[in-house]
């Protein structure tokens, strides 16, 4: 058996890096949480991460700023956004930029589900 | 013996006589016998000479003698004595009359009385001593010119300012003592007034003894014959130079006032209300752009004023006629370009010597003030409202952050916990902390909602006096610039007995600043009728103010009349939906109600009613209502909790 697929989520909110692992595991995904962009690419994970799910706004580097910075290393990691705040307005740029979907806060587990099928069919 | 030719001779009109080649009378007519009282014979020879006058006698007779011996004919003067005694003047004209040889053999003679010419000739002597007399005497310059344009005498005033004798005078070429200047003008003028006769009238500068040039004015007239021939021009030249002087300075310190009104874009007006006599300032001309040339008048003024601000006028005018000594208005022109101008007048009235008001004024072009002001009362008024959608954007962007953080972990962690019972075996473990987590988060939804509660809800307001009609001015005020874009006319019936409240100015003024803006809101698409708002402040039964707000814009669906005011709810596409719902509260808070109601016509009212006390609230609700504000209560009001 393979090794599970590796999930790594960023986001500053403490309950979503608490609650979202946990249900990534329950499906079977690998999953790390990181409190922040720093943190992630300081961290020895970055190069097995399969998939990215990454919260959009975030103090000193934001989920975008993190999205150009994997582009510029060459990292090319399927990212899932997800915001609590509204999110038509950084959609299309993100999703310019190459990102697999953009889930507003909360955000149903089919969304999820359709999102990660939809980042490791690309990936 | 008497021939038919000695009668003719007889009666002609002369005294006629002939004498012999020496000079030796032989014949004198009959009328000459007459005249003299002397017969032919007394006049034979010599005889005549009896009635020459003594003094003439010896010059006649040698200038008859002269004729004689030049055998030329001539003319003599000398006074010849009639029969009663008296002299009289007669002019003796001699003629040689030759033989066939051409020898002179006789001489032929006549004498015309000549007496009343010389009689008139002697008149005009004296008149003309007279005229000197008076030219001389007179304390003028006075200068005589020939018909032909040259100088003919001059008083003696003209000889002492040029301090030359009139010979040195005569010497020198026609106005030889114009300013350089002056000279070529002076020169053009004289002559075209010596080839047409017309009278000269010209003012220049004549150099004086000492070499000073003086400015005169110069009048010059002809004196005509009875044959309309001109005699000799008079010339009355009269020292003009004070005056002058004074004129010039006159004239700059006018250029002066003139550039000063120019430069502040001020005129100055006088006025007398009895005559309608108005004088303008050049600038005020220019600020009309009306024609100097026409006279001013009030109807010609009224033609310019906006129509706006016809009433400001014509009160102008109602209170000038009440002889009100300060006038002050500021009113907006139209011009023909259909270009706005905005005036500042001010005028002072002060009854003049016959008792008539007169005014005397000033009016200033504010136009660049006044867009200025309305620039800055733009940007201003967009800042407000800037700061009103950003603040209420701002707070629904948080909200919506703060309650979607702890849904979103609510959500993953139930389903988390539902994946973990649904496993076999069932995670227990895990399932109960995904569930603790899920309670906690729920908490933590809850207490961003209550944290809400209390920003919307402020419990505590500051209290002060208000005056609400000063409010809704300031307010109206503030909103001004929103309302022009929207072309909305506010409107405002102030009660001025509306008593103050206790209260929070800032809040208030916000809820009136949303109902305005609301109303304007509603009026937007409003295209069939103007945009009209109401805003009205009475005294209501029970010590309470009362605040409306009416417009005419689409009104509400009646059904949703409370659920305007709930949260979030919005009629607009663009609308938060919370305007309402704060407003509301704010009020509630000061012990009032805010409600709507449809008008019978078009559009809204909403209105509020707050009691002047806090706590005597007509639907003052809670703690706040009872007792709260006793006494030594601390100003501070209990919100419905």
């Amino acid at each position: 058996m393979s090794k599970a697929r590796l999930i790594a989520v960023v986001d500053d909110d403490e309950s979503v890096r608490e609650s979202l692992p946990d249900l990534l595991r329950e499906f079977g995904y690998a999953a790390e949480p990181f409190a922040s962009a720093r943190e992630f690419l300081a961290s020895d994970r970055l190069a097995e991460t399969d998939c990215l799910i990454l919260d959009v706004a975030m103090p000193e580097m934001s989920g975008p700023d993190l999205q150009r910075e994997l582009k510029r290393l060459g990292l090319a990691i399927p990212i899932i956004f997800i915001t609590a705040h509204a999110a038509e307005r950084v959609r299309p740029a993100v999703l310019a930029q190459g990102a697999v979907e953009l889930l507003s806060k909360p955000f149903s587990q089919t969304a999820l589900l359709d999102a990660l099928g939809a980042a490791f069919l690309e990936g | 013996m008497e021939t038919a030719f000695d009668r003719v001779i007889d009666l002609l009109p002369g005294l006629v006589w002939t004498a012999l080649a020496d000079g030796q009378a032989d014949f004198v007519n009959r009328r000459w016998c007459e005249y003299t009282g002397l017969s032919f014979d007394q006049a034979r020879g010599r005889g005549w000479q009896a009635a020459v006058h003594p003094d003439d006698r010896a010059r006649l007779v040698e200038g008859w003698l002269g004729f004689i011996q030049s055998g030329c004919s001539g003319e003599l003067e000398a006074r010849l004595r009639r029969h009663d005694g008296e002299y009289r003047w007669f002019l003796f004209r001699v003629c040689p009359i030759p033989d066939a040889s051409g020898e002179i053999v006789k001489w032929g003679g006549i004498n015309t009385d000549i007496e009343d010419r010389k009689q008139a000739e002697k008149a005009l002597r004296a008149l003309e001593r007279r005229a000197r007399m008076i030219v001389d005497g007179l304390p003028a310059m006075i200068t005589l010119m020939t018909p032909e344009g040259e100088l003919g005498n001059a008083n003696q005033y003209v000889l002492e300012f040029f301090g030359e004798t009139i010979e040195v005078l005569k010497s020198r070429p026609v106005g030889f003592s114009f300013h350089p200047d002056d000279r070529a003008e002076g020169l053009a003028r004289w002559r075209h007034s010596v080839q047409t006769g017309h009278p000269y009238d010209h003012e220049a500068r004549l150099r004086r003894a000492d070499g000073v040039y003086r400015w005169f004015h110069t009048i010059g007239f002809p004196l005509r014959d009875d044959d309309g021939r001109i005699l000799v021009w008079y010339l009355l030249q009269t020292d003009i130079d004070d005056r002058r002087q004074s004129e010039d300075k006159l004239r700059r310190s006018e250029a002066f006032l003139a550039e000063a009104q120019r430069v502040s874009a001020t005129g100055s007006f006088s006025w007398i209300f009895a005559t309608n006599e108005i004088v303008w300032s050049e600038q005020i001309y220019r600020m009309f752009g009306l024609d100097p040339d026409e006279p001013v008048s009030l109807e010609r003024i009224a033609s310019r004023v906006h129509p706006d601000d016809v009433p400001l006028f014509e009160d102008m005018i109602a209170r000038a006629r009440r002889h009100e000594s300060g006038l002050e208005y500021e009113h907006r022109l139209v011009m023909p370009d259909g270009s706005i101008k905005h005036l500042h007048l001010i005028a002072h009235g002060v009854p003049d010597q016959h008792g008539q008001m007169e005014y005397i004024g000033a009016v200033q072009d504010v136009t660049d003030r006044r867009h200025s002001e309305e620039a800055l009362g733009a940007l201003r008024s967009e800042i407000a409202h800037m700061a009103r959608i950003t603040s209420l954007g701002a707070l629904t962007a948080s909200i919506a952050h703060e309650v979607n953080q702890p849904l979103s972990g609510i959500i993953t962690n139930a389903n988390t916990c539902l994946k973990m019972l649904a496993a076999d075996p069932p995670n227990v473990a895990g399932a109960q902390e995904t569930a603790r987590r899920t309670v906690r988060d729920g908490n933590r939804a809850a207490d961003v909602i209550s944290r809400l509660r209390a920003l919307f809800g402020k419990k505590d307001i500051a209290l002060e006096p208000v005056d609400l009609n000063e409010a809704v001015r300031e307010v109206i005020a503030l909103a001004w610039s929103d309302l022009q874009r929207g072309r909305v006319v506010v409107r405002s019936e102030l009660a001025w007995d509306l008593p103050q409240i206790m209260g929070d100015r800032v809040q208030l003024q916000q809820v009136i600043l949303n109902l305005l803006l609301n109303a304007a809101d509603a009026m937007k698409d409003v295209e069939d009728r103007s945009r009209r708002v109401l805003i009205r402040t009475r005294p209501e039964d029970g010590d309470c103010v009362g605040l409306c707000v009416q417009d005419v814009g689409v009104g509400f669906d009646a059904k949703a009349a409370e659920k305007l005011f709930e949260a979030f709810y919005t009629s607009k596409g663009d609308g938060m939906g919370i305007g309402l719902s704060v407003s509301r509260s704010i009020i509630e808070n000061h012990g009032g109600r805010l409600w709507a109601t449809l008008n019978e016509g078009p559009g809204a009212t909403f209105s509020f009613c707050i009691p002047v006390r806090p706590g005597d609230g007509p639907g003052a609700p809670g703690p706040g209502a009872d007792g709260a504000m006793a006494a030594n209560a601390p100003p501070r009001l209990g919100a419905g909790s």
